[in-house]
């Protein structure tokens, strides 16, 4: 049994993991545990899911940590255990190596990704507001830094005018939104950066009847639907999909003795109406968590 | 005889068998506890078990006030398999969903965490919805329903699984508008399971659900009613919100929960309240709730208020709300009263503060969420249905009040002297504390209460039954040692007897044998040799003596002497035997019933009596010997006395016998005094307990012998004439 611990589940961004891990695991012949914490920063549950997977006898872990330096101890110690661990999405602060991997998303090319659209959106003239600043999650740092660098660097006409954290909450980013909006009656772009802030900062739009004037660029698959109608511009989406696929790849060959690289990075695909119906987004944005392996039974 | 006993074990192995059997059929049978009917008007639901949520009983319903993704309570037999669903449900909240979930297992903690099928009504889509969960969770099917899912709005649920068709009615219960919807799943469809209830973001209650066993007419009509929408498997997630939806609602578009509309207006926080200590004033202060029943605290990051007010609005724990209200300051408690309460949004409940009994008793934690450890003491029940626990905790001591509700008979089950932590709002108001405790723990449900250690062992119960315990041990102890001593004994009788048998049969034969030669070798000397003759006399008269020794050594040997006669006479044998053709007088004195004498004992007396009166005529040179046996109800004494020429007690006259008297009289627990002095004869005075007391004379003579110790020196001087050995 492999035990594959999201951030939380029943979201598109999870859920794909959960497909990958599937699809994976149904090749190599192993069970999939699969379990989260009902909330992305519910640290103390995923800690004891943690614990408790090990002691029921998981042969590998693959977690995709609520927290870095909460959950740098508890990895260690299923590490020195001799359990293969996979960390996904956003990394620990301790070096890969031995049984412990990294498969991540590669957060500065989200953050130039977003960067790239927003500037193609504004023509290179306008203003973002930014939500969902989070110094808890180093890829959100990451991701905020790069996008920062990125139009900086390449888009100098377009002003951030607002920076602000949102937490996992959804009706306070959605609280926190309306109130950028209000102190801000000309923005042109939300960039929400992680999947509760894009359903906050699409409903404080709807709320204000702002959809079709401000632009909605997200972070982390979510809300697909109003992408379909226009309401939402684009979503960088992490291939979440590939993460779970692969760490469930790499545990099996950590259990027939084998070695593979200790860091890889994913490069997040940038989803527009244009491309939302191509196979390998659809795979990303599915819900079906059955994978290849289940699926078709 | 053994024929008669196997007729009545086989029918009664046959029953026990039958009986378990039955048993084990019953409880896999698919309908064991069907019908099942809720008890939560009458506010109880101990077979229910919770992953995840905040449940309670309120109202006649069971509530989860909590806006966890996924929270579920569970009930009913995992071997249920067609039946039929009926429950009130009512969202307590918007974007999220509440339903009943059929034919679950394998339950955890988790959004989508179990097996089993779940119907539910959604508010974000307005949709009846049915799908599946295998630890992930799969659409089946949706239907709008008209007019939407209303939050604060009851629906009568009726979901039905058959085979692998699962189908749900849903009607307003304002209304009357009923929605329909009906899937058939996949032939590998999940087979039995337990029934559940479960929310999603939204909270929700349910009551008068119950469970019955399907029959045909619980389908049909619906399966043939026209116009029910099947959708296909939805691939975006359970609560995504939709797009310009014909019927649907559209979020928040009632604005009652959610948005900016209602934020903005200038707080203030609790700390600045208290130290403003301005009260029947109005003031706004935004905060969290961290209790709603019995009464409602909401708390901040400066501390906790108590909110008093009309038409309050349904809350849950972890909404953050907006408070507006009059200031009431008491010594350490804020109270709003009159309070209006505006709900902004819904949150994680707070985490608590952990703090000690005498930090919570300072007043500086009161109405917050808190944690505290405590020895419970006490346990009661209130007329109001809650159950009261009292604590004690590092010289404090605090009362816990835990709402009534689920999980009553953990409450029940928590052992005094436990040492138990507990989650609850800290309040100082002596309408809880009566001015007894220092402060009050207001529980939320007895999930907030962790047992972190069972009572001490050397609580008095413990103790109790540990000195029980080892009573019972040393008791059978006791009955080994006694066992085992009697069964040594029979040991040394019958090795006596068989020596006796062997001295029969080769020693006395012996004798007689040398007797009939000396009297051979009598009747051939000539007369003439008077010298021979009388050597020869001589001869023959020290085989027969030689022979009566044998033979009464044999006889006293022997067990049967001593278990057919009593022990007065077995003396009294033994004493003629050797003051026979002399002349010493012997005297029998008796007192009481030779009843309760163990042949162990017997024999130790009949032996220590045996080597006094051989003392006494060896050495004593008497001219009477008085055998005295007195029983009593604990002991039996026995003196031998003599009228001999006595002893000093300084001579060296304790010899072997002596110490042989001494061994015997310890080995049955027994005092045994010599009292004599020259040319007044002497006493050998024996008691001992009869075998019931032993222990307690042995115990006795323990303390005894310790106290002696002590004292020796000073004792030792004054006993001029008299020997004790115990």
């Amino acid at each position: 049994m492999v035990a594959v611990i999201p951030r939380t589940t029943a979201l598109i961004l999870w859920e794909a993991e959960h497909a990958g891990a599937e699809t994976a695991a149904h090749r190599e012949g192993l069970t999939v545990y699969w379990n989260a914490p009902t909330r992305e920063d519910d640290v103390e549950r995923q800690i004891s899911l943690i614990q408790r997977v090990v002691a029921a006898g998981a042969r590998g872990l693959v977690l995709a940590p609520d927290q870095a330096l909460a959950l740098m101890v508890p990895v260690r110690n299923v590490v020195a255990r001799g359990i293969p661990t996979v960390v996904i999405s956003s990394p620990l602060p301790i070096p890969p190596g031995g049984k412990l991997t990294y498969i991540l998303n590669d957060e500065e090319a989200t953050g130039r990704l977003a960067a790239d659209r927003i500037g193609q959106i504004l023509s290179g003239k306008g203003t973002v507001a930014v939500l969902g600043v989070d110094p808890d999650v180093s890829g959100i740092v990451e991701r905020t830094h790069a996008f920062e660098a990125s139009l900086g660097s390449l888009y100098p006409g377009i002003r951030i005018v607002e920076e602000r954290a949102a937490g996992f909450n959804i009706a306070e980013a959605q609280d926190i939104a309306e109130d950028v909006l209000a102190r801000n009656p000309h923005l042109d772009v939300f960039l929400a950066l992680n999947s509760a802030t894009t359903r906050g900062a699409y409903l404080a739009l709807q709320h204000r009847g702002l959809l079709k004037k401000v632009k909605l660029v997200a972070c982390e698959q979510e809300l697909v639907p109003p992408l379909l109608t226009g309401e939402i511009d684009s979503i960088v989406v992490e291939n979440t999909y590939e993460m779970g696929r692969l760490a469930v790849e790499r545990v099996a060959m950590q259990m027939r003795g084998e070695s593979g690289p200790p860091l890889v990075k994913l490069s997040p695909t940038l989803v527009t109406r244009e491309n939302l119906n191509t196979p390998q987004v659809a795979r990303m944005l599915s819900m079906d968590w059955r994978g290849d392996g289940r699926s078709g039974q | 005889m053994k024929q008669s006993w196997r007729w009545p074990t086989a029918v009664i192995v046959l029953l026990v068998l039958g009986g378990a059997t039955w048993l084990w059929i019953y409880e896999r049978s698919p309908n064991s506890g069907l019908p099942y009917k809720d008890s939560f008007q009458i506010g109880s639901s101990e077979e229910w078990t919770a992953y995840g949520g905040t449940w309670r009983v309120a109202r006649g319903a069971m509530r989860n006030e909590s806006d966890e993704r996924g929270a579920k309570l569970m009930t009913g037999s995992p071997w249920w398999r067609d039946y039929t669903v009926t429950t009130d449900v009512e969202l307590l909240g918007q974007q999220g969903d509440a339903g009943v979930i059929l034919r679950g297992s394998d339950e955890e903690q988790g959004v989508d965490s179990y097996t089993g099928y779940y119907v539910g009504l959604r508010s974000n889509d307005g949709f009846l919805i049915v799908g599946l969960a295998d630890h992930g969770w799969l659409q089946l099917a949706g239907t709008p329903v008209p007019g939407g899912v209303l939050p604060f709005h009851w629906y009568r649920l009726r979901a039905t699984v058959r085979g692998c068709r699962v189908s749900a009615v849903a009607v307003d219960s304002a209304t009357g508008v009923t929605t329909s919807i009906s899937v058939d799943e996949q032939s590998n469809c999940f087979a039995r399971g337990r029934v559940g209830i479960r929310s999603h973001s939204s909270g929700g209650a349910w009551k008068n659900l119950s469970v019955t066993r399907i029959d045909a007419a619980d389908l049909s009509p619906i399966t043939e009613r026209p116009g029910v929408e099947h959708l296909a498997r939805i691939p975006y997630a359970i609560d995504e919100p939709v797009v310009n939806g014909p019927e649907g609602r559209s979020p928040g578009a009632d604005g009652a929960v959610h948005g900016g509309q209602l934020r903005s207006t200038p707080a203030e926080t609790i700390a600045s309240l208290k130290l403003d200590r301005r009260s029947a004033r109005t003031t706004v202060l935004r905060g969290t709730v961290v209790l709603t029943s019995p009464r409602l605290y909401v708390q901040d990051t400066t501390g906790g208020a108590e909110v008093i007010g009309h038409a309050l609005p349904d809350l849950k724990l972890g909404d953050e709300v907006e408070v507006e209200g009059e200031v009431d300051l008491r010594a350490y408690s804020l109270t709003l009263r009159n309070a209006h309460v505006r709900l902004l949004w819904a949150r994680a409940p707070l985490p608590p503060v952990s703090v000690t009994a005498s930090q919570a008793a300072t007043g500086v934690y009161d109405a917050m969420f808190i944690e505290v450890d405590g020895v419970l003491e006490h346990r009661s029940s209130a007329p109001d249905g809650s159950m009261q626990l009292d604590f004690t905790a590092t010289g404090q001591s605090f009362r816990a009040i835990v709402n009534p509700g689920r999980n009553r008979a953990s409450l029940r089950n928590l052992a005094s002297q436990s040492k138990l932590r507990l989650l609850g709002v800290c309040v100082v108001d002596p309408g809880f504390t009566v001015n007894l405790y220092p402060f009050v723990l207001l529980v939320s449900s007895a999930d907030d209460i962790e047992v972190l250690s069972g009572p001490p062992w050397w609580s008095a119960r413990s103790l109790a039954l540990l000195a029980f315990g080892l009573i019972i041990v040393f008791l059978l102890g006791l009955l080994l040692y006694i066992r085992v001593d009697h069964w040594r004994l029979q040991a040394v009788l019958d090795e006596r007897e068989r020596i006796a048998h062997e001295m029969h049969d080769s020693l006395a034969q012996s004798f007689v044998g040398i007797g009939f030669q000396l009297q051979a070798i009598g009747n051939g000397v000539v007369r003439d040799l008077p010298e021979v003759n009388r050597q020869l006399e001589l001869a023959t008269e020290l085989v027969r003596h030689s022979h009566e020794e044998a033979r009464r050594s044999l006889m006293t040997l022997r067990r049967e002497f001593l278990q057919s006669e009593p022990l007065h006479i077995a003396l009294e044998q033994f004493a003629r035997h050797m003051v026979e053709h002399g002349a010493v007088d012997v005297q029998i004195d008796l007192s009481g019933e030779e009843n309760g004498l163990s042949l162990a004992l017997k024999d130790a007396l009949f032996r220590i009596g045996q080597e006094a009166i051989a003392n006494a005529i060896r050495h004593g040179s008497p001219t009477l010997i008085s055998i005295r046996t007195e029983y009593s109800a604990a002991v039996v004494s026995m003196s031998i006395q003599d009228n001999g020429v006595g002893f000093e007690p300084a001579s060296p006259v304790r010899g072997f016998g002596l110490q042989g008297m001494r061994k015997r009289a310890e080995g049955i627990a027994a005092t045994l005094e010599v009292i004599s002095s020259s040319g007044a004869g002497t006493l050998v005075l024996v008691t001992a307990p009869l075998p019931s007391h032993v222990p307690l004379a042995r115990l006795a003579r323990y303390i005894r012998f310790f106290r002696l110790r002590g004292s020796r020196d000073e004792q030792g001087n004054k006993r001029k004439n008299q020997y004790s050995y115990r």
